[in-house]
């Protein structure tokens, strides 16, 4: 059977852009909610 | 605490990335697509236990009215739909060079689709409802009465004459395979219940914070 190493890199890549996105989407949200409990000057 | 977790998931991952393409062997029959099992295996088994915690998390809050279990359920819920839904993805790329094809309406992707959507409603319900502590009431309902769903899911292949294989690490006698893909399935899914937990973590203080901003 052919490797199919292009689905291989598909599988891997797509769950590691899907995780970064939802780890960068904690982050902004953290940043926000920082902004928001920071007095303003 | 939070970040060491996060750091102890990261160092897991690449361990896990390691066993999958550095010690794990070619699969004799698959050739290298067999690696996508690597992910996906844990990632579903990583879903089911988000399912679980968010269940009993469900149940705790409705005896105690505790907001912490909501938190603990909204955030596992919100986690393992992602994960469940990189399953079936991960799973449909590796059934194309495989099977021949990306879907087929068996009992196995049956079941777990109809978990993906249960979750997905649940997130949903969660967002349409103002009321907090309804939608936590009502939220709570949904998640005991969802994770039905997850023994379906897991025996569907033995209760179904389904295209999709036998479990390959929760079955009764054990794994049979070779240790040399045992052990990388078991780093991965370390991985992958350390990524869950620090997600979850992650997750519940930022629901905290949004609650106290909220106030």
């Amino acid at each position: 059977m052919p490797d199919n190493w292009g689905f291989v890199a598909a599988a891997y890549g797509l769950t590691a852009a899907v995780l970064l996105i939802y780890w960068r989407r904690l982050a902004k949200k953290e940043r926000e909610l920082d902004a928001l409990k920071r007095p303003s000057p | 605490m939070v970040r060491a977790l996060g750091w102890l998931a990261a160092a897991s991952l690449a361990a896990g990335l390691v066993m999958a393409f550095g010690v794990a062997p070619r699969e004799v029959t698959q050739g290298n697509v067999q690696r996508i099992m690597y992910v996906h295996v844990p990632l579903i088994l990583a879903s089911y236990l988000a399912f679980v915690v968010l269940a009993v998390a469900s149940l705790v809050y409705l005896v105690r009215r505790d907001e912490g279990a909501d938190r603990v359920a909204h955030a596992s819920g919100e986690v393992g739909v992602m994960f469940v839904g990189l399953g079936i993805a991960t799973g449909s790329i590796w059934g194309k060079p495989t099977w021949g094809t990306w879907w087929t309406w068996d009992a196995r992707l049956t079941s777990v689709a109809i978990l993906f959507v249960m979750y997905l409603g649940y997130l949903l319900l969660r967002g349409t409802i103002e009321d907090r502590e309804r939608a936590a009431r009502y939220c709570a309902v949904v998640g005991i009465v969802a994770a039905l769903d997850i023994p379906l899911v897991h025996f569907s292949v033995y209760w179904w004459r389904t295209l999709h294989q036998p479990p390959s690490l929760m079955k009764p006698g054990g794994f049979t395979g070779s240790t040399s893909i045992l052990w990388p399935l078991l780093i991965n899914l370390l991985a992958f219940v350390l990524l869950y937990a620090y997600f979850v973590a992650r997750r519940v203080s930022l629901l905290r914070a949004e609650a106290e901003a909220a106030a």
